[in-house]
């Protein structure tokens, strides 16, 4: 009985563990640290709080469809918005889908961008879609994602 | 810790005011996840990443973003941007273990 007990602590401690970062990670503007592991389910749910994201014409993703060096993948996220203060896009995030951490950048945008673009270069350990999921000003979200082929890991 | 390397560039070089333009922020940093080893040490390498930049013009904040390990080594960050008026565009980033940098570049836009 002693055993079983001992393995029934030490599913709660590991359920806390896991629930809490997660729990940390809802709140938008909290700064991330430490190494981070989060599946592209509970990543998405966080940036969305449970609403179900539009696939839309609006956002372009633009990568390469194959990548030669998985360490170095440029992403362009272009939406189309005039971006004035009562219509502009909020925030711009970049998910991966097989990373042991799926999320890669928060973009929080104002008005004073002028343009919704946001570019940067990610890193993929394998064969995997990018995904934009883009929050606009009224609440909802619109997503587009991609499939990159990669030939060689760029993680560790 | 040795100074960090950045670079603000700004495109076109020559703007109006009113203009919008595309900001770049470079920096030197070695974004590692905490999950690769040393080839000959064989140790692993302590997470150190990125983990939150600003954008500030006049000011005011432009953006700010949330950053996690899968960003590349030496990340760059572009945006756009709407002039407005001489200043100054200040980006500041702090890391996961407390290092904080700032770069700042004028603004002047002509004609």
């Amino acid at each position: 009985m002693q055993r079983r007990d001992f393995f029934k602590k030490l599913g709660t401690a590991t359920a806390i563990a896991a629930v809490v970062p997660t729990m940390s990670f809802a709140a938008g503007d909290s700064k991330p640290t430490g190494p981070n592991k989060m599946d592209y389910q509970t990543a998405l749910n966080a940036i969305t709080g449970g609403k179900t994201p539009v696939k839309s014409d609006k956002v372009k993703l633009k990568t390469p469809e194959i990548a030669e060096n998985g360490a170095v993948v440029p992403v362009t996220v272009t939406v189309d918005s005039p971006m004035t203060p009562s219509n502009y896009v909020k925030a711009i995030h970049i998910l991966n889908g097989k990373n042991s951490n799926a999320r890669c950048i928060d973009v929080f945008l104002t008005p004073a961008n002028g343009k919704a673009m946001f570019s940067t270069r990610i890193k993929l350990g394998g064969t995997q879609n990018v995904t934009a999921v883009v929050e606009l000003s009224d609440g909802t979200f619109l997503i587009a994602s991609q499939s990159v082929k990669v030939t060689i890991g760029g993680c560790g | 810790m040795a100074e960090r390397k950045s670079l603000i560039k700004i495109k076109p070089k020559r703007y109006k005011d009113g203009e919008i333009v595309k900001v770049s922020f470079m920096v030197m940093h070695p974004m590692d996840t905490g999950m690769g080893k040393d080839k000959k040490t064989k140790k692993i390498i302590p997470a150190k990443y990125i983990n939150s930049v600003k954008f500030v013009y006049n000011g005011k904040e432009i953006t700010h973003m949330n950053v996690w390990e899968s960003l590349s080594v030496n990340p760059v960050f572009t945006i756009y941007m709407k002039v407005n008026g001489k200043g100054k565009l200040v980006v500041t980033y702090t890391d996961n273990t407390g290092e904080v940098h700032e770069k700042s570049k004028k603004i002047k836009p002509r004609g």
